[in-house]
């Protein structure tokens, strides 16, 4: 895959040299980031796995309504990323 | 948030790969809710004063808005995010879709006698811009797998990902709440062939056979593998819809054939020759009294410089190259360059169908057509998103 396409009026400084976009001064920044969000992300499926557990244990995948997953991971998401906020 | 496809091509997913594209959607409405909205007020409090105290003049543009916010920590963070959220998305699908190929092929195997057709065509010179980037980053982009149904599993998949649930259940809001918007508005329209041009799985395609069920459906796209994959799901889904290889710059199909000429997201993909001859190709095809019509994102004439760049962003970081060109064009320009006439030309915004339901439909369909455009939550996918179209008959 060729990443030669670009808007006409995109100067080449929006881009490292392998195509790349960059958007810290410190290109590592960028790659921090991605970082981050990775290790959360797994951190998050642990998360899930532990609820699915501890669901089982009480018994609560029978005969109880199951832990809403999509309102626990918006405030794990909040929590985690709440520093950003700042920027 | 994230949506589990209508048909069984869907993913038959660990719960890890459940876990992972959750936390992808998730991570998609912070970025795109929360810290957009932050961005915003880095710009407005930082970022055009800075650019109006060293020009003049705060953002007139787009590119000025861009301009004015490269290097801002707010953009910085918005942006980072943004692109790795969007390689998270197909991360998140891209084991699903290579352990299941065999499944896939058996499904859609049990399908093929069902109504409906596939004719690709080998032959065809597959435009540049469809296979020699990973269109908005999707690896492989539409030609992953030439023809088989990897690329639209893919697309399928982590478009269920990507949309955060906005885009509907079946992924077809956009077609949903646009064929309704036009069923309404013109009720003694009776179509019956309608063409979709661009229409890669078909997302869009089906909910105008489910308009107008009498009509004949087609639906076209230069990549294979999508359509392949297009073909089996529309059966699946009870949808007689024939699907054809061909690139809607180069309509193998006779003058006035058409009574809809329809598009979903599309033309932003293709360079500015490509557009213009898709527009003379439609204009072709479609019989007197025949109905242009494209969802796409408002132009950015407009919209104000932020909301402008904050849609163009795509152009620069998201591998989207036309995205700013077709935006910075004004889609009258684009019909009556075509042969429509001007008095024949509409645009529109529609509430998204899912959200607002059917009765915010029709009453964008019976009140003012170009109430909400330019809203900031046109073309946004974002809390509060509704969809913007624009066509014209032709006379």
């Amino acid at each position: 895959m060729s990443d030669q396409l670009r808007p006409e009026d995109a100067p080449p400084s929006l881009y490292d040299d392998s195509g790349n976009p960059r958007f810290f001064a410190d290109p590592g920044m960028d790659r921090f980031v991605a970082v981050v969000m990775n290790l959360a992300q797994e951190v998050w499926v642990q998360e899930e796995r532990l609820i699915a557990l501890e669901e089982e244990k009480s018994g609560q995948s029978i005969d109880r309504p199951k832990i809403d997953r999509d309102a626990k991971a918006k405030e794990f998401i909040d929590r985690v990323f709440a520093p950003i906020r700042e920027a | 948030m994230s949506v589990e496809l209508q048909h069984p091509m869907k993913a038959e997913a660990t719960p890890d790969e459940v876990a992972r594209g959750r936390f992808v959607s998730g991570m998609r409405s912070l970025i795109l809710n929360d810290l957009a909205a932050d961005m915003r007020s880095a710009y407005e409090r930082r970022a055009a004063p800075a650019f109006a105290k060293e020009h003049g003049a705060e953002p007139q543009t787009s590119r000025e808005a861009h301009q004015a916010l490269r290097g801002d920590p707010a953009f910085n963070i918005y942006s980072a995010m943004r692109v790795q959220a969007q390689k998270m998305v197909w991360a998140s699908v891209a084991d699903s879709v290579e352990r299941e190929t065999e499944r896939l092929v058996a499904e859609a195997q049990a399908v093929s006698d069902l109504d409906g057709s596939l004719n690709l065509d080998p032959a065809l010179d597959v435009p540049k811009n469809v296979h020699a980037i990973d269109v908005h980053l999707m690896p492989g982009s539409y030609t992953r797998g030439e023809d088989s149904l990897e690329a639209g599993a893919v697309y399928d998949r982590g478009l269920a990902v990507f949309s955060m649930g906005l885009m509907g259940a079946n992924l077809d809001d956009i077609g949903l709440s646009m064929s309704k918007y036009i069923k309404l508005r013109y009720p003694d329209f009776a179509p019956t062939r309608i063409l979709d041009t661009g229409c890669t799985v078909g997302h869009n395609t089906l909910p105008w056979k489910q308009a107008y069920p009498q009509a004949q459906v087609h639906a076209i796209d230069a990549a294979p593998g999508p359509l392949a994959y297009a073909s089996a799901r529309a059966k699946m889904q009870g949808q007689d819809v024939a699907f054809r290889q061909m690139c809607a710059d180069d309509l193998a199909y006779e003058d006035e054939s058409f009574d809809v000429v329809w598009s979903s997201m599309f033309l932003h993909e293709l360079s500015k020759k490509q557009r213009a001859k898709c527009f003379d190709e439609a204009y072709r095809v479609l019989k007197p009294g025949g109905l242009l019509l494209h969802m796409e994102l408002p132009p950015n004439d407009q919209m104000g410089a932020f909301d402008g760049f904050y849609l163009d962003w795509d152009s620069y970081y998201n591998n989207e190259p036309y995205y700013k060109g077709y935006r910075d064009e004004r889609p009258s320009d684009l019909c009556t360059r075509a042969g429509f006439g001007e008095s024949e030309y509409f645009d529109f915004v529609v509430p998204s169908i899912g959200i607002y339901g059917e009765k915010a439909v029709a009453e964008a369909a019976t009140g003012d057509r170009a109430e909400g455009v330019g809203q900031e939550t046109t073309g946004r996918l974002a809390e509060g998103v509704m969809w913007y179209g624009f066509g014209a008959w032709k006379k």
